[in-house]
């Protein structure tokens, strides 16, 4: 009951409503724009949250992952485009029924399972983080080296592309984690007398070179995408019979979506896909997929939307972003002083329930908004590609700009855009250098710390459960990573269903 | 934004008409105070707190600005190219000391002037409620009898120093345990991990009022008026006593009358009956130190912490 009052006192009392109707817009906007990922929309907002209280801003941040997940579809279903990487699965059938005139069913459709997709997550967010996180005091320094270790394992298991340039992305990202303060005894490192690097470099800024900075750069070198015919801009949302049949594909939708997103380093665009499979695979309808079917609309999008709100999971209890989505909204809380982790939820519950309130009513934001916005995002998807890139630039540099009034930050922001701009031209991944990135502090103070305690003795590291079943965790991780080609080989079949995926989350991680 | 449209009008007030009093006014209308803490944290709340009461008597409008980053280096540089004219005022803590040691800035402790201080923050041991440690004794038991383990916050803190001066005066070899921050050193508290860790009383006080944590002693000369019960480091043997100060400094070069006007204001303040309840709800002691000894004081600490530094292994 009390908790209820709390959660009513935050629409009441704060700005909670406006702010999801603002980051579901924005999100929604960003979404539709093919080439700027659900990431880059909200890394193009953390600026903006500087001033907000720390739960306004995080609520800004969830709701404009939701708005996003449902914006990529417009183009994929409108323009055979995927907006967001994930909203690839629902351009198969989106774009064949947009073909046979019916874009609004598609959009309606779409939009009507990602709503139900968000409840979905949100519940089991609300579920499974605060048991998970209550473990925080069982937490001791060699179990948070061990949780790191975990969190970089999930490098090895990241699906498709080279293992060796996802393990060089991940040292870069532990490298740039070493520059600043040394974490136990206190010596500089790497500051090359610089004050502006004795507290390290902020993760955030490196996330906004890497993702929008250097996407600019490819956008610039690219062709433009083809136009939206308009005409279809309003959305029609199923009836009875269909709601009825689309039942079956949500629901096989929410559970791979759920399962995803709580697994570190899955995302997305995996579990569309293998939702789009498995609604297949269970479908009564199987003939019509591929040629329009709205179930395969339908199983993706629930996926999307299930995925934008679980992947907070490993990233609350834990502090593990499992895709890079998660990774800008733990950049965000990082810079009000929020550490993700078990610790956030014993010191600031009340941050965690103003996100759960914000979470909840973002998926009804969301059906107003996408109704709404349609018209709106079809004229944003035919504007000329250079203008929306210059917006984009100047949005990006004025905004790292103002958190602290720095240059030497909007110089970082800029060398990580070069430097991702050059990863994306050797195929490298993002998702294993944001890791390193992130986890490498933690991982590199508690291994220090943890043989400070034990007088230089490694067996602490096995003595301690918790530590000592994360490590074999990550071991299992980094073990069915290798063996997976053997598994192939022994299942043509699936590997033929998973490599579509494979192959989408790929492109989808970059 | 709410916070820019409330200094307008502060500043539009002050500027309608002259202060009716009778002594020299201030030389200055609109002084800026400045902090490395960001917005919410010790030393912005520190300012904001007093620039509500000390504005009125002084007769001044006050415009606290964080400046973060770089561990109070870029705070610090800005101050000191700053004329010294009164108008801007930084935030003293201890860290601006230690990042000046530890990282070699441009711009040092040395290179502004200490004002006044205004308070102390009380320095505690604690242990966790259930924690088979009584008293400052039991620790040092355990301490020469295997190893002890002490938790303070981070590297560079002054809790870190305090532990280490603690451990040399007792001649223990007790495993000095720096974390990230006090909120994470609490947790190695509260789970045993540590046997005992350093922290400030105001910064424990949910922890103590819910029965989590056991406070064992004070590092401060004396006891602390909120828990006089609790005997001071010194009483229990060991001659370590530790004072966080909180004051303010300026660009070097100040003149006498915007001096003297700070030291009348800030002892003035310290007695406002407002002030005083908010203050003392903060566990905060008054400290206040004039002009000529808080430069003493603070070129002392800066010696005797660049000593330890050098001892610890920490810079060359």
């Amino acid at each position: 009951m009390h908790t209820i009052l709390q959660v009513l006192s935050f629409y009441g009392t704060t700005m909670m409503i406006p702010v999801v109707f603002a980051g579901v817009a924005w999100g929604i906007i960003g979404g539709a724009l093919p080439g700027i990922s659900p990431s880059i929309t909200m890394a193009l907002l953390i600026p903006f949250t500087y001033t907000m209280s720390p739960t306004l801003a995080i609520v800004l941040l969830a709701s404009t992952y939701v708005g996003a997940e449902y914006g990529g579809s417009v183009p994929a279903i409108l323009i055979n485009t995927p907006g967001t990487n994930s909203a690839a699965a629902t351009t198969l059938d989106g774009y064949q029924m947009k073909l046979q005139g019916r874009a609004a069913e598609a959009i309606g459709i779409s939009l009507y399972s990602g709503v139900i997709g968000s409840f979905v997550g949100i519940a089991i967010v609300v579920l499974l983080t605060q048991p998970l996180a209550r473990m925080a005091l069982l937490f001791t320094p060699p179990a948070y080296f061990s949780l790191g270790i975990l969190g970089l394992s999930v490098i090895a298991s990241l699906s498709g592309g080279s293992v060796l340039k996802a393990l060089i992305a991940g040292v870069l990202g532990l490298m740039i984690a070493t520059i600043g303060t040394d974490p136990i005894s206190g010596v500089s490192r790497f500051t090359f007398g610089m004050s502006d690097l004795l507290s390290g470099i902020k993760p955030i800024l490196i996330m906004v070179g890497l993702f929008a900075v250097s996407e600019l750069f490819l956008q610039s070198s690219g062709a433009a995408w083809v136009k939206a015919e308009e005409g279809a801009s309003r959305v029609r949302f199923p009836n009875a019979r269909m709601r009825r049949r689309l039942i079956r594909p949500q629901f096989i939708g929410s559970v791979i979506g759920a399962f995803e997103g709580i697994m570190p380093g899955a995302g997305g665009t995996i579990a569309a896909f293998l939702a789009y499979n498995e609604a297949h695979r269970w479908s009564r309808h199987k003939d019509e997929f591929g040629k329009g079917s709205p179930e395969g609309v339908a199983a993706p999008e629930t996926a999307n939307g299930t995925v934008a709100c679980t992947t907070l999971i490993p990233m609350l209890s834990f502090g593990i972003p499992g895709s890079n989505s998660s990774a800008v909204l733990l950049g965000g809380m990082l810079i009000h002083g929020l550490i993700p982790g078990p610790q956030l939820l014993q010191e600031s519950p009340r941050v965690i329930l103003g996100l759960y309130s914000g979470m909840a009513i973002a998926p009804v934001v969301l059906v107003i908004l996408g109704v709404v916005m349609l018209p709106l995002c079809i004229w944003m998807v035919n504007r000329p590609q250079h203008y929306l890139m210059a917006f984009i630039y100047a949005l990006i540099v004025s905004g790292v700009y103002s958190v602290d009034q720095s240059l030497f930050d909007v110089g970082i922001v800029l060398a990580a855009g070069l430097v991702g701009f050059a990863m994306r031209l050797f195929a490298m991944p993002f998702l294993p250098m944001v890791l390193g990135l992130v986890l490498g502090y933690m991982v590199e103070s508690s291994f220090r710390r943890s043989l400070v305690l034990s007088g230089d003795d490694y067996h602490i590291f096995l003595q301690d459960p918790i530590s000592l079943a994360f490590l074999g965790l990550a071991a299992i991780f980094v073990g069915g990573a290798l063996l997976a080609p053997l598994l192939k080989l022994l299942w043509p079949k699936t590997t033929q269903t998973r490599s579509v995926s494979d192959g989408a989350a790929k492109n989808g991680e970059l | 934004m709410l916070r820019k449209c409330l200094v307008s009008v502060a500043l539009a007030l002050a500027l309608c008409g002259p202060p009716a009093v009778a002594q020299e006014a201030y030389p200055v209308k609109v002084v800026k105070l400045l902090t490395h803490s960001s917005p919410g944290s010790g030393s912005d709340i520190f300012l904001r707190n007093l620039s509500n009461y000390l504005g009125p008597i002084m007769h001044v409008s006050f415009v606290v600005e964080n400046i973060t980053g770089g561990g109070g280096a870029k705070a610090v540089a800005a101050l000191a190219k700053s004329p010294p004219d009164g108008s801007v005022f930084y935030a003293t803590t201890p860290t601006y000391v230690f990042t000046s040691l530890l990282s070699h800035p441009e711009h040092t402790y040395k290179d502004v002037e200490p004002l006044v201080n205004v308070f102390t923050d009380q320095e505690v041991i604690f242990t966790r409620a259930d924690s088979p440690f009584k008293t400052l004794a039991d620790v040092m038991k355990t301490a020469k009898e295997s190893r002890g383990k002490w938790g303070a916050s981070t590297p560079g803190s002054l809790e870190r120093q305090a532990l280490e001066r603690l451990k040399k005066a007792a001649g223990v070899n007790a495993a000095v345990v720096t974390h990230d921050g006090g909120g994470d050193l609490l947790i190695d508290v509260l789970n045993g991990t540590v046997d005992i860790g350093v922290g400030e009383y105001g910064e424990l006080k949910p922890q103590l009022d819910g029965g989590k944590v056991r406070v064992l002693a004070v590092f401060s000369a004396n006891r602390l008026d909120a828990a006089p019960d609790i005997p001071t480091v010194k009483e229990s043997g060991y001659d370590v006593v530790v004072r966080k100060f909180r004051g303010l400094a300026g660009p070097k070069g100040l003149p006498d009358n915007v001096i003297k006007a700070w030291e009348d204001g800030i002892q003035k303040v310290l007695q406002d009956p407002g002030y005083k309840k908010e203050y003392t709800s903060d566990v905060l002691t008054p400290d206040y130190i004039g002009h000529d000894d808080y430069v003493a004081f603070v070129n002392q600490f800066g010696s005797d912490t660049e000593a330890f530094f050098k001892e610890t292994g920490v810079i060359k």
